[in-house]
């Protein structure tokens, strides 16, 4: 028999169930799969469709019997349907339309699972449900795109069994792959962008890894369904993304000031996210840790004379260098040798 | 996830979702199961040979296709889809992630009822594993309450910077589409200037969602502009430092132009982006041509160096 059918079948006649079923009345139910084999193999065959029912999230359990019952396996109908959890249409279509921008953005960890989480959570909507219109782009890599969907859908898996992967890391610098053995704990999108955090058993460590920049990735086969390590309880996937270009922990910290003044004043905290923003006579004062100077310094340049790099000195003078260095390639056009 | 178990899961929500649009076409089946036609027929032949044992006539699943159409008689208490795993429960909370819950909101209290209707042990497990997924949360605050507005069609009203003036302005629009490309957008039809315009978030304050609704508008099926497309009258030549980090982003688009440097023609439509793009490299990306848009870098760095704090070491 198909594996799907005898499965549905032992859902079927568990669900209507009206008390527990011994092993051996699931081996004269299922004849052909459970009572023919050896007495050790068949137990393994039926474990194995149990594990496979446990895993789509049916509960079935084995209940120790007493004077009223008798032992056996059951499946709770009450913890087996999904209820009605009462969703507002509001929130039906606030949620659809997250998850449908998430999968249609074409690679997001664990679709297969939105898309199914989307189809159960809709079965209680009515016929019509405005959902507004929301995309999402992913950073464009290119060439990255076409194994950035499936390598995302290999980690969700190793990341929700908890099992090692060993994955062959690209380095734009060193133009060099490297392969490394690692834990994943986490993924974390920040800006279009997703981010493996894991624990990197060649660094001895925990390190970020671009997803798109993960070239092959083989996840560890041996025993399935028992996890290869634990997530440390202090462990905060925030505490290692970098949500900013200036949040890359690169360097120790250091706490900048910068001075924003006409029209950007009034946005500093659209333009500084996370910053201290406080006003002052002709504008705004923001002030923010930078892990990664030289990408603020950046940013600053690229918004103009309005933004001014007030403290410390070495981001002041660094700062100036800059936008001389800028200045300097740009000074003479006819000297750079323009066709 | 093994091919057992992602059919298995379709196949729990076939007998549900017919049970509940009883004589629903095959095609429209198909596709509320993300499935193709074939694939969907194949479904159904295999449901109807599931029964339960002893397997007498009246022990079957009785699905069948009358004209295109779907219908079931006995569904063998498969009338309802099994609850949420933690797994898909954690997909669509990472998913709702992007548009920022904020306690209280829409989606805050969609998350929460979902969660209560997880059964204990995928809870826990859900709790757990949504620790380790984060689609940005970072979003601004505004999201869920412009999604709102979007599917309500309220008029939105905000005060937007235009860079390009260096001034702030109210702006009243009809919100259309919410869109995140490295940062969020917001595709909205302007009242005033009586056209689609797209803004990004980052830039407007004070945004309020009124109580005036209106009529659907057609949005376009315009993409948003994109400048670096490997085309345009601009070349911007970069440092050997940058380029790797400019062919993994572009690809074919850079072209070596010897010892290490690297080449990339940009739009120069819209100058003021021109100049903020090459200044954000600083100092590792030179504009080689045409002369107008050297000059207009020029003229930012060293205004930028002239209002600069003065250092006492330089």
């Amino acid at each position: 028999m198909d594996r799907a059918e005898r499965l549905l079948d032992l859902l079927a006649l568990l669900l209507d169930a009206t008390e527990p079923m011994t092993w051996a009345e699931l081996r004269d139910a299922f004849p052909e799969d459970y009572g023919s084999a050896s007495d050790e193999a068949a137990e393994r065959k039926f474990e194995r469709d149990k594990a496979e029912l446990l895993e789509l999230g049916i509960p079935i359990t084995y209940v120790q019997g007493d004077d009223e019952r008798k032992d056996g396996y059951v499946i709770d109908r009450d913890a087996y349907y999904l209820p009605d959890a009462g969703l507002t249409k509001e929130e039906l279509a606030v949620l659809y339309a997250a998850g449908s921008a998430a999968l249609a953005s074409e690679a997001f960890p664990g679709r297969q699972d939105l898309a199914h989480a989307l189809r159960k959570v809709a079965f209680f909507a009515g016929e019509h449900l405005p959902l507004p219109r929301v995309r999402v782009e992913l950073g464009d890599f290119a060439g990255a795109a076409p194994h950035l969907a499936p390598t995302l859908e290999q980690l969700w898996a190793a990341i929700a069994a908890r099992k090692l992967v060993q994955i062959s890391y690209f380095s734009p610098r060193a133009q060099a792959v490297t392969d490394r053995r690692v834990d994943p704990y986490g993924l974390a999108m920040r800006r279009g962008v997703w981010v493996l955090v894991a624990y990197c058993h060649l660094r001895q460590g925990i390190r970020t890894f671009f997803v798109h920049r993960i070239r092959s990735l083989v996840m560890n086969q041996a025993k399935p369904r028992s996890p290869d390590f634990d997530i440390p309880a202090s462990f905060h996937l925030d505490d290692y993304v970098a949500s900013q270009p200036w949040q890359f922990r690169i360097h120790p910290p250091v706490e900048v000031t910068l001075e924003l003044c006409g029209a950007l004043a009034k946005m500093a905290a659209g333009a500084f996210p996370g910053g201290k923003v406080s006003r002052t006579d002709g504008g705004a004062r923001v002030q923010l840790q930078a892990t990664h100077l030289e990408e603020l310094l950046r940013y600053a340049l690229s918004l103009g004379k309005d933004c001014k790099v007030m403290a410390p000195e070495q981001a002041v003078a660094e700062y100036r260098k800059m936008a001389q260095r800028v200045l300097d390639a740009h000074a003479d056009a006819h000297a750079e040798g323009a066709p | 996830m093994s091919d057992v178990h992602e059919r298995l899961r379709r196949l729990l929500l076939v007998v549900p979702y017919v049970s509940r649009n009883p004589g629903v076409s095959v095609d429209e089946l198909a596709r509320a199961l993300g499935a193709t036609r074939e694939q969907l027929l194949k479904e159904l032949d295999l449901l109807a040979m599931v029964g339960r044992p002893p397997f007498q006539p009246d022990d079957y699943i009785d699905i069948y296709v009358e004209d295109g159409r779907v219908y079931v008689d006995l569904d063998q208490r498969l009338a309802k889809p099994p609850r949420l795993t933690a797994s898909e429960a954690v997909a669509l909370a990472a998913a709702a992630e992007m548009l920022r819950p904020n306690e209280g909101d829409a989606l805050h209290l969609a998350l929460r009822k979902l969660e209560k209707v997880l059964p204990e042990p995928s809870r826990a497990r859900y709790r757990e594993m949504a620790r380790q997924i984060d689609a940005d949360p970072r979003g601004p605050e505004e999201l869920v309450a412009l999604s709102r507005a979007i599917s309500q069609r309220l008029e939105v009203e905000f005060e937007y910077f235009t860079p390009d003036r260096n001034a702030t302005e109210r702006r009243v629009v009809r919100p259309l589409e919410l869109r995140h490309r490295g940062q969020w957008y917001l595709k909205a039809h302007d009242v005033k200037r009586a056209e689609e315009r797209v803004f990004r978030l980052d830039r407007c304050r004070d945004l309020s969602v009124t109580q005036r609704t209106f009529a659907p508008i057609r949005t376009t099926e315009r993409s948003m502009p994109e400048s670096v497309t490997g085309h345009g009258e601009v070349t911007v030549r970069f440092a050997a430092s940058a380029a790797p980090y400019l062919r993994e982003r572009y690809g074919d688009r850079v072209r070596s132009a010897g010892g290490g440097v690297v080449d990339l023609q940009v739009s120069g439509e819209n100058p003021r982006w021109l100049v903020q793009w090459v200044l954000s490299f600083g100092g590792e990306a030179t504009v080689i041509e045409p002369e107008w848009a050297r000059r207009a870098v020029a003229g930012a760095a060293k205004a930028s160096l002239q209002s600069a704090r003065s250092c006492p070491s330089s």
